[in-house]
């Protein structure tokens, strides 16, 4: 054989596996379509059980969000001690900046903190009866934001390098908040790794069944396809496509579901973190997350039905019905 | 075309369907297979079309041995060969015109070309103007055509028939038989199963008579074919 015949040839075949698959593509979708109601419902439930793992995961993104955009939650506050000038306290604020770059570094003053402190206090008069100003140099030093064990690790050196200056008394941070509230992100992250492998597991169960009991109904349709020549992969091909479909179909719910909900609940989270002096609003997926979950999703059903078809071909060819070997 | 050496079947658990049966069939020509119901006319189709295996012998399908030939050649034998049932075997969910298009389908044809081909298919067997009706609203004889038209749409070498007939009746069985006869004209080898002696007398067609998986005997053409 030529050359050229050989590629002709080659491109007859391809343009002939294009053919076949373009045909099950759309009369996969076609049946579908044509049984709306059961093909909603199967829908539903994908859409659902995808929804589930997919709003943990952006529960958690958000949280993560929410607590490290906030520089006064984690800022580490230094108190010098009794005594010390200014001079002392613009020294080392100058070492923190060379030394470490952090966020923000706020100097108050002894007399600065004593106008916050007589207006959050309410003392007003007794405070005036005070001889001297007993209030030290503060300075408050937010590191620089990133994921939880990043600032934690940022506070914990910020923490040591403060911690060997002499001039200053003590430092202060509630530490132990922000890791308990890390280790609960951490669990929550766990709960959705394992929500979304049992989640992944139920769509292709769904799918497998859904195609199981579709080949059931097919199987003399598949028995005149084989009779007819048609091979494992054609008679597979609009059962692998209808679980794609599915799949990319519950995906797609799942998205817009999340959507809504970020929109539902959006402005009264938002109306809430208000009262604590926080602006802030919710994320829903991005496009690169929203292809992945329609890609998994898509896989996911292509899976399912995949192990349903292959299963009960199987079963017919040794039944007999697609002929014995 | 096709040629049996010595070909046995023996069905998982004992049953014997063929025994030794042996002969030839010229390509292009018209052939009828007979004998009583049980006889192994049905398992002797089902070998040339590769959907069993024969237990002993060698069955030959256009210079194909298909005894020892791989699985994957059941497709290629299959869109090779058209066949042709009792009970039709048309999909209830699909009009005519798809129910003819399949073999086109599955070979990956061209939009354009699998209408033309399939409207040419139905317009052989009479049923152009039932292209778009549904399988169940004709009747038992239209049916068959349907069958016929996808059979041949492909264009096979080979057609295959097992008991075409069985449902008709006689005006419609010659009327059927003429069909087969106008198909092997054009070249292709016709393979026909059927127990309807008295059709098979008087179309003059040469004739293997099979009796208890044996073949009994082989009756000659005599209509000079």
């Amino acid at each position: 054989m030529s050359p050229e015949t050989r590629t002709s040839q080659l491109r007859r075949r391809a343009r002939a596996w294009l053919r076949r698959h373009s045909y099950s593509f759309f009369s996969s979708l076609g049946v579908l379509l044509k049984h709306k109601v059961g093909t909603l419902m199967t829908v539903l439930v994908l859409g659902i059980a995808m929804f589930l793992p997919l709003g943990l995961y952006t529960t958690l993104n958000n949280l993560q969000g929410l607590n490290l955009r906030q520089d006064e939650w984690s800022a580490v506050t230094a108190y010098f001690k009794s005594g010390t000038q200014a001079e002392e306290v613009q020294r080392v604020a100058d070492a923190l900046e060379k030394r470490l770059g952090p966020e923000s570094i706020v100097i108050i003053s002894p007399a600065a903190g004593m106008v916050d402190f007589r207006a959050a206090s309410g003392f007003g008069d007794s405070l005036d009866m005070l001889e001297e100003n007993p209030l030290p140099w503060v300075l408050q030093v937010s590191p620089q934001q990133g994921s939880t064990d990043e600032v934690e690790a940022r506070i914990r050196e910020l923490t040591g390098f403060l911690q060997s200056f002499d001039s200053i008394e003590v430092t202060q941070f509630d530490y132990k908040w922000l890791q308990r509230l890390g280790r609960m992100m951490e669990l929550g992250q766990a709960a959705a790794t394992v929500l979304t492998l049992l989640f992944g597991l139920a769509v292709v169960v769904v799918v497998a069944n859904t195609i199981r009991l579709d080949v059931a109904s097919h199987s003399e349709e598949i028995e005149i396809l084989a009779l007819v020549g048609a091979g494992n992969a054609f008679v597979r091909q609009p059962f692998l496509y209808t679980g794609l479909w599915y799949g990319l179909m519950g995906a797609s719910l799942a998205v817009a579901l999340l959507a809504l909900t970020v929109l539902y609940l959006g402005r009264p989270l938002g109306l809430l973190l208000e009262t604590y002096g926080t602006v802030y609003s919710l994320r829903g997926l991005d496009a690169k997350h929203t292809l992945w979950v329609l890609f998994g999703g898509g896989f996911l059903g292509w899976l399912g039905a995949w192990i349903a078809v292959q299963r009960h071909l199987r079963l017919l060819r040794v039944g007999g019905r697609l002929g014995r070997r | 075309m096709i040629t049996f050496d010595r070909v046995s079947k023996i069905y998982p658990g004992g049953s014997r369907a063929l025994a030794d049966v042996s002969f030839h069939i010229e390509r292009g020509t018209m052939v009828f297979l007979t004998g009583h119901s049980g006889a192994g006319k049905s398992t002797l189709l089902r070998l040339i079309m590769m959907l069993e295996r024969a237990s002993r012998g060698q069955v030959i399908v256009d210079e194909r041995n298909l005894s020892d030939a791989p699985d994957r050649l059941a497709t290629l034998v299959r869109r090779n060969t058209g066949m042709i049932f009792q009970d039709h075997k048309l999909l209830k969910d699909k009009t005519v015109a798809d129910n003819v298009a399949l073999p086109l389908i599955i070979a990956g044809l061209r939009y354009a070309d699998i209408r033309k081909r399939v409207r040419a298919a139905l317009d052989k067997v009479s049923l152009l103007d039932k292209e778009n009706a549904w399988p169940l609203t004709l009747s038992g004889g239209e049916q068959q055509r349907v069958g016929i038209a996808r059979a041949i749409v492909g264009m096979p070498p080979l057609l295959l028939a097992d008991e075409p007939t069985g449902n008709l009746d006689p005006n419609l069985s010659r009327e059927l038989f003429g069909l087969f006869e106008q198909i092997s004209e054009q070249g292709v080898t016709v393979l026909i199963a059927s127990h309807d002696l008295e059709l098979i007398r008087q179309t003059r067609k040469r004739a293997l008579v099979l009796s208890n998986g044996r073949l009994a005997d082989d009756i000659p053409a005599s209509d000079g074919s």
